[in-house]
C-alpha cells in the first residue's frame, strides 16, 4: 500500500442500525479513521417536550428495540427522582427480573448470533448451526427465554408499556414466577458450558492498547446493573447528577455525533467494563466464571467484551433466582405515587451495552428538557481509536489478509447500537 | 480463528427455486427486523424457505441483485435513504412496509407537517449545518414509492409477518387485518378501560398486537397507527368527557399516528 488508499466497510453487519468504517492510509500509514452513523435524525429529545411522564415513557423506549426496557428503566429512574417517586422493595425487584431478562436477550442475540460467527469463520449464525448446531439451538432456547420474560415483566416483546411510574401495570402471579426461576436454573449448565468454548478460543491481540472503563456503582455490595454513582477504572466516583462534568462531549468533524470522553481521552463501557470494575463482588458460578476467564489483556483488548456478556449471563440467572426466591416472600407492591409535579432527575442504567443515562426536567406536569446519553455515543471515540490500532498493527506487520473483517470484529465487539446513539446528533456534515 | 467460508443462506434448495429475500431497515430502533430475528422456531424455518439475499442486521455480505420479496423496516429519514428506498422498489417485485416507522413514519413522525421539523433541526444541530445527506422529516415509505402490503405495529407481530410471508411463498395475496384494538381486548375478556374513564386509543388504533397494554391494565397509546374505521369524533368526545383537553387528546393520538392521523383529525382540531 504505497498510495492513498480508503477502506470503506459498509454497510456494518451484524449489529443494530446503520452504519460504516472509513479507513483512509496514505504511504502505509493511517491518515483517518471514522466510525460513520449513517442513520436519519430522530430528534427524540424534541419529541418529549410538552409531554406527560406517561407519555415519554411509551416514546423514549423507541430509540433502540434491542434495549428498550433499559431506556424504559432509565427513564423510570430519572422521571421517579424528578417527581418524587419512591418504589418499594418488591417493585424494584421486578424491574430487576424485568432487567435480567433483558440483559439475557441482548448479551445472548450479541454473543452467539452477531459476534460468535466471527470467531468461528461464518458469516452468520444459520450458516455456523451446521457445525454448531447444539450451542445454536441452546442459544436459541435461552434468548427465547429471556424474551419470555421481556414479554411477562414488559407487557410484549419489544416496546412493552407494562412498567410504569410507581410500578407496573401487572405482575406476574408467583407460578410464574416459579417456572422462570427452574428455567433461568436449567439454562446455566449451558451458560457455564459456553464459558468453556469461550475458553478454548483463540483472541487475537492486533487491536490491543490500553484504555479506562466506566459503569455504575450499585447501592449495595453486590454486583448489578444501576445505580447513581459513576465508577471509573482509575478507581475515582462521581455522583451520576454531575454526568455533564464527568462525561464531556464533543463534536467530530466527521460526524454530527458528539462523542464522550472521560478526563478528555475515549474510554469503554459495556460488560467488560462492568466485570473488570465490579467483578471482585461476583459470587457463585458467575465467581468461577470471571475468575476463569478474566485476564490481564482485557484491559486492552475489547474483544473480550463477548466474554464479558457470557460471564454476566451466568450472573443474570444466578441472580433470577435470588430475586424470584426474595419475591416469592413479598405481597404484591402497591404503585408508589408522585409527591411533586415539578423537579429535576437523572437515571442511570446500565444498559446491555453500557452506561445510559436518561435526565428529565418537569415542570407542573409537563417535560421542559430531556437529555439522554447513550452507551454507543459514549464508547464510538474508544472503537476509532482501537480500530486506528488494528489498522496500524496489521499494516506494520504486513498482515492485509481479512483486514475489513479484523477492523468490523473490533467494532461488532463493542456491541455498537446505532439506533441508540443515533437519536441524538448523527448525521454526518462536511 | 478457523474457517471455511458459507454462504449466507443456511439450507440447500430443494428441487425448486426459492423466493429471494431482503431485508432492509431505514431510520428506526430496529424493532422490526429484531421480531424477526426473535421468531426463534421459525428463523431457521424462514431462512430455509427464502433465499435470504440481504439481512445485513443479521448476516455480513449481502448479494443486492433482483428479489422477489423486499421488507422495509424504518421511515426516510435522509435523501440517501429515498434513494435506497427507490433503488430497492426497483429490483423488488413485492415491497412490505414493516412497522410503524415505514408504514406512518413513526414516533419521529408525530409532527408531521406542521411545519416545525427546520426549527427542530436547527434546535439540536444549530445553524449552518451542510449535511452530506439531507435530513428529510420521517416519512412513510409510500410517500416515496407503491408499497404493496403493509404491517403495521410498533413492533409489527410476529403472527402476522409470518403470515405474510407463507401467503407470499406459496403465491397467494397476503390478508389485511382492519380490526381495531378493541376486536383483540374482547377476545381476551378484558374489563373496558374505558368504562372507569381511563385514557384508552383502541378504539380508534389498528389491531394485531393482541390488546397487549389494554391486557395489563394499561391504556393503548395508538402506536399501530390509525384504524379506518374508526369513529374519532365520538371518540374524542368520550374521552374529553373524562376531562381531556381536546387539544392533549390531539397531540397523545398523533405520537404515533406520523402521516396517516393526519387525515383523521384534520376536521376535528
Amino acid at each position: 500500500m504505497s498510495k492513498t488508499e480508503r477502506i470503506e466497510i459498509e454497510p456494518l453487519a451484524r449489529v443494530e442500525g446503520h452504519g460504516g468504517i472509513r479507513v483512509e492510509i496514505k504511504d502505509n500509514k493511517v491518515q483517518n479513521v471514522e466510525v460513520r452513523i449513517l442513520e436519519g435524525p430522530r430528534l427524540f429529545e424534541t419529541l418529549v417536550l410538552g409531554k406527560t411522564p406517561e407519555e415519554d415513557l411509551s416514546i423514549v423506549p423507541r430509540i433502540c428495540a434491542i434495549c428498550n426496557l433499559s431506556h424504559k428503566f432509565a427513564a423510570l429512574r430519572g422521571l421517579e427522582k424528578a417527581l418524587g417517586v419512591t418504589v418499594p422493595e418488591a417493585t424494584q425487584l421486578y424491574r430487576e427480573l424485568m432487567h435480567h431478562g433483558e440483559m439475557l436477550e441482548s448479551h445472548s442475540l450479541h454473543l452467539y448470533f452477531l459476534a460468535l460467527p466471527d470467531f468461528l469463520g461464518y458469516d452468520n449464525a444459520i450458516a455456523m448451526a451446521e457445525k454448531y448446531g447444539d450451542v445454536v439451538t441452546k442459544a436459541l432456547a435461552l434468548k427465547k427465554f429471556a424474551n419470555k420474560v421481556m414479554r411477562i415483566m414488559g407487557g410484549r416483546m419489544i416496546h412493552g408499556e407494562n412498567p410504569i411510574l410507581g410500578g407496573f401495570g401487572r405482575l406476574p402471579d408467583h407460578r410464574t414466577l416459579q417456572q422462570l426461576r427452574e428455567e433461568a436454573e436449567g439454562f446455566l449448565p449451558f451458560a457455564m458450558e459456553t464459558i468453556d468454548l469461550l475458553a478454548s478460543l483463540e483472541v487475537p491481540d492486533y487491536m490491543e492498547r490500553e484504555t479506562r472503563f466506566l459503569c455504575l456503582k450499585p447501592p449495595h455490595d453486590g454486583y448489578g446493573y444501576y445505580g447513581d454513582i459513576l465508577l471509573a477504572s482509575d478507581g475515582k466516583e462521581y455522583d451520576v447528577e454531575d454526568y455533564k462534568s464527568v462525561i464531556s462531549e464533543r463534536v467530530v468533524g466527521h460526524s454530527f455525533a458528539k462523542r464522550g470522553r472521560y478526563q478528555d481521552r475515549p474510554f469503554t463501557v459495556g460488560a467488560i467494563a462492568r466485570v473488570l470494575n465490579l467483578g471482585d463482588r461476583l459470587t457463585g458460578k458467575a465467581r468461577e466464571a470471571r475468575d476463569r476467564l478474566v485476564n490481564e489483556r482485557w484491559y486492552r483488548n475489547p474483544l473480550y467484551n463477548n466474554f464479558a456478556q457470557a460471564v454476566e449471563m451466568v450472573f443474570s440467572l444466578e441472580d433470577m433466582v435470588r430475586v424470584i426466591d426474595r419475591l416469592l416472600e413479598l405481597d404484591q407492591p402497591e404503585i408508589a405515587r408522585p409527591t411533586r409535579e415539578t423537579g429535576v432527575g437523572t437515571g442511570g442504567v446500565e444498559a446491555p451495552r453500557g452506561i445510559l443515562l436518561h435526565h428529565y426536567e418537569i415542570e407542573n406536569g409537563l417535560t421542559v428538557s430531556a437529555d439522554i446519553i447513550t452507551p454507543t455515543a459514549m464508547f464510538l471515540d474508544d472503537v476509532e481509536a482501537f480500530i486506528r490500532r488494528a489498522s496500524e498493527s496489521l499494516l506494520s506487520k504486513n498482515e492485509l489478509d481479512n483486514f475489513e473483517l479484523r477492523l468490523e470484529m473490533v467494532a461488532r465487539a463493542f456491541d455498537p447500537c446505532i439506533s441508540c446513539s443515533t437519536h441524538l446528533v448523527t448525521v454526518e456534515f462536511e | 480463528m478457523s474457517g471455511t467460508k458459507t454462504t449466507t443462506s443456511g439450507g440447500e434448495s430443494k428441487g425448486r427455486e426459492r423466493p429471494r429475500l431482503g431485508i432492509y431497515g431505514l431510520t428506526g430502533c430496529a424493532g422490526d427486523q429484531l421480531l424477526l430475528i426473535h421468531t426463534e422456531d421459525h428463523l431457521l424455518d424462514i431462512f430455509e424457505a427464502f433465499d435470504v439475499r440481504s439481512f445485513v442486521m443479521a448476516s455480513s455480505n449481502p448479494v443486492e441483485e433482483e428479489l422477489d420479496v423486499a421488507i422495509v423496516e424504518g421511515s426516510v429519514s435522509t435523501e440517501e435513504q429515498r434513494e435506497h428506498l427507490l433503488e430497492i422498489r426497483k429490483r423488488a417485485k413485492i415491497l412490505v412496509a414493516a412497522g410503524n416507522c415505514a408504514t406512518a413514519g413513526g414516533v419521529q413522525a408525530m409532527y408531521a407537517k406542521d411545519g416545525s421539523f427546520a426549527e427542530r433541526m436547527r434546535r439540536v444541530y444549530g445553524d449552518d449545518v451542510k449535511f452530506v445527506t439531507e435530513p428529510i422529516e420521517g416519512s412513510p415509505l409510500d410517500e416515496f414509492v407503491t408499497v404493496d402490503y403493509y404491517l403495521p405495529g410498533c413492533p409489527i407481530s410476529q403472527s402476522q409477518v409470518l403470515a405474510l410471508l407463507s401467503r407470499l411463498l406459496h403465491g397467494e395475496q397476503p390478508e389485511p387485518y382492519p380490526h381495531p384494538v378493541c376486536h383483540e381486548c374482547k377476545l381476551r375478556e378484558n374489563r373496558c378501560l374505558l368504562l372507569d374513564k381511563k385514557f384508552c386509543l383502541g378504539p380508534v388504533t389498528l389491531g394485531g398486537c393482541g390488546a397487549a397494554c389494554p391486557s395489563n391494565g394499561v391504556g393503548c397509546t395508538g402506536c399501530w397507527g390509525p384504524n379506518p374505521d374508526g369513529n374519532f369524533e365520538e371518540h374524542f368526545k368520550l374521552l374529553q368527557s373524562f376531562g381531556m383537553s381536546k387539544d392533549e387528546i390531539i397531540r397523545r393520538v398523533r405520537n404515533y399516528g406520523g402521516h396517516k392521523i393526519l387525515q383523521y383529525i384534520k376536521d376535528l382540531e
